[in-house]
């Protein structure tokens, strides 16, 4: 099982929060963690989302991409971290 | 462009529908959708009122698929919505562009259990590439320009703009602003082309793998010529049916669960599997890592999150399919391996023989194949029948053969058909069907008998859950469970009840005649083909096992 940090940008539209939640438990992966700021009237909502798998990060990373409203999707290497489960 | 006539919400959303040139849409009313369907009346739209939401958001479907527009669906709040979220899975699965536009109770009373109220917004995140609730009536127009917009780019798939009822009817300025064209927004590494010319050089046993994917990109010209200036013999998912030109001597057929034989083991034997719009689907790969075991893999998409998600891929080549297709479309020295497969062909070629009087449903498929005028659409429901459609019959483009693929559901030939037809009305529809799946939106023969569409139905009747019953036979040691269906109604005379012309055929020596009859009949006509119940498609490759250890018989 790995642990990682995923860091998303998105446009702050309606429902990008469960947009996110929806595909990150649907794809395979236990959320652990977040920390979200959306709905500030600034238009950009920032999402820290702490994540477990023993899939490839990359397949959560390609499918959040894959929602319209969102900027970018970074994977913090250095919070990101495998653990013998 | 704003203009100072004042218009209401439900005006405005006609006004944008023929912006974008619908012209057709498919829906049931009901009392949070009612301004809308007010505002109907005084438009040039036409609107298809189906008996259920569902066959309104498969009709949806199949207009798309039939004729590459947008499809477009209305349904109320509540039960409407919900009905419509069967289809709307079904277009995401198989990345079809479809609108759903649904009512909303008004905003007032949204969150308070009122009379016809889901949460559609919310169940919609599963089953739609994107999904809008208008809350404020200046987002209107820019919220239906983008989910056409979304719907169309890229990957295409299936949009839903919820509508609460106050927003229907408040006025606004007419609003006509340019069309959303969206950019790709992902964006794409630029295609790793060079590794992949290399791989096609060094390889003695490619094979070219087709999906959907390439009728999607209206890429059909570009992989026929792709596929003769490279030599590449073919294979092609359920999907992908009709992307090859079928005339190519080379094109070994359907891969998979029950792909052809020779398909099945080109792509085990293959040292390079070029896959094009196509997702390695589990029902093509069968056990995953036992697939083309010796391949190495180019995979062209439009979807990044297609690369490497169920194989590991040596190169991919992300964008149009019209643009980088012909850019890897150089000659290949691989005479050895086209003399096997061309072999193949030959050796494992479908056999129509069979003995006694019993219909043999493959031979009827394929003698219908043989007699439709050309450029006839066949849409099919799921089960056996499906999958003798797509081994026995002959198509010449992916929009002649809708089927519900990655969904795989039940009740969608019908509906589709209606959708086919009314997208193409001078083309022959047949839709082939189970009497299974039949039954499962049977009411939209009301519709097919309301807008008397003269859209042909071949039922495939053997009485039982047919699939589900060779299953049971094969693999739960024949202890039929729920698969019997001998209670079935009396199909000519329901087909009758609908004014629909009926024929029910038992033996061998009927079916030419019938056929012929079915489509001379300038209307809608019901065939209904009785078989032998203990009929099985083959081959068949069980589950979690390889491609090439395929069961032929029992």
């Amino acid at each position: 099982m790995n642990n990682y940090q995923l860091m998303i940008t998105a446009d702050d539209k309606q429902v990008v929060l469960e947009r996110i939640l929806q595909v990150t438990r649907y794809r395979g992966f236990l959320i652990s963690g977040m920390n979200a700021k959306v709905n500030t009237g600034t238009n950009v909502g920032t999402i820290e989302l702490m994540v477990r798998s023993e899939r490839p990060i990359e397949l959560l990373v390609d499918q959040i991409n894959k929602l319209i409203d969102i900027k970018e999707v970074k994977v913090d290497n250095s919070a990101s971290q495998q653990c013998i489960a | 462009m704003t203009t100072e006539k004042k218009l209401t919400g439900a005006s405005l959303l006609f006004n944008v529908l023929e912006q974008h040139g619908v012209a057709h849409v498919f829906g049931y009313p009901g009392g949070a959708i009612m301004p809308i369907y007010d505002a109907l009346y005084d438009s040039d739209v036409e609107h298809f009122l189906c008996r259920h939401e569902q066959g309104a958001a498969f009709s949806a479907v199949g207009y798309a698929r039939a004729s590459g527009k947008v499809g477009v669906c209305f349904a109320t709040s509540g039960p409407g919505a919900t009905n419509l979220i069967t289809g709307l899975a079904d277009a995401l699965a198989d990345s079809i562009p479809v609108v759903a536009i649904t009512g909303q109770v008004a905003t007032a009373a949204m969150g308070s259990d009122a009379f016809q109220e889901i949460d559609i917004f919310g169940l919609s995140l599963a089953c739609t590439k994107h999904s809008f609730q208008v809350t404020d009536i200046n987002d209107l127009a820019s919220v239906l320009h983008q989910a056409f917009a979304i719907a169309l780019e890229g990957r295409q798939g299936p949009v839903l703009v919820d509508i609460p009822k106050d927003i229907q009817i408040t006025e606004v300025n007419g609003c006509l602003d340019e069309l959303v064209n969206l950019q790709n927004k992902v964006k794409l590494p630029p295609a790793n082309v060079g590794s992949a010319i290399a791989l096609l050089n060094q390889a003695k046993q490619p094979i070219l793998y087709v999906g959907g994917g390439v009728g999607m990109a209206n890429a059909i010209d570009e992989l026929r010529d792709f596929a003769k200036i490279t030599g590449l013999p073919s294979v092609s998912t359920l999907k992908g049916l009709g992307a090859i030109d079928p005339e190519d001597k080379y094109y070994l057929g359907m891969l998979g669960m029950h792909g052809t034989k020779a398909a099945n083991i080109a792509v085990q034997e293959c040292d390079l599997l070029i896959a094009v719009g196509a997702r390695f689907d589990d029902r093509v790969t069968g056990k995953l890592n036992e697939f083309a075991p010796n391949a190495k893999v180019i995979h062209f998409d439009i979807d990044t999150a297609e690369i490497n998600k169920r194989r590991i891929v040596d190169a991919s080549i992300l964008g149009d399919l019209k643009v980088n297709l012909p850019a890897l479309a150089i000659p290949l020295a691989i005479e050895a391996w086209k003399k096997v497969c061309l072999q193949m062909n030959e050796d494992f070629a479908w056999d129509y023989n069979h003995p006694g009087e019993s219909i043999f449903a493959p031979a009827v498929l394929k003698e219908i194949s043989d007699k439709m005028p050309e450029n006839s659409c066949v849409t099919t429901d799921v089960g056996q029948h499906q999958m003798w459609a797509a081994q026995h019959m002959v198509f010449d483009d992916p929009s002649n053969f809708l089927t519900s693929a990655g969904m795989g559901t039940m009740g969608f030939g019908i509906p589709a058909a209606v959708g086919a037809q009314v997208s193409r009305p001078t083309d022959c529809i047949i839709a082939v069907s189970g009497d299974g799946s039949f039954m499962m939106n049977v009411q939209e023969l009301s519709t097919i008998k309301r807008f008397q569409l003269p859209v042909k139905i071949v039922l495939i009747d053997n009485a039982k859950l047919g699939m589900v019953r060779q299953w049971q036979d094969l693999f739960f040691n024949g202890r039929l469970s729920e698969t019997d269906l001998a209670d079935n109604p009396d199909f000519i005379m329901l087909a009758n009840a609908f004014d629909i012309k009926a024929q029910m055929i038992t033996k061998k020596s009927e079916v030419s005649a019938a056929i012929e009859e079915m489509l001379e009949h300038d209307g809608p006509y019901l065939l209904q083909v009785k078989i032998d119940a203990q009929e099985n498609v083959w081959p068949l490759v069980p589950p979690n096992t390889a491609n090439d250890k395929m069961m032929e018989s029992t």
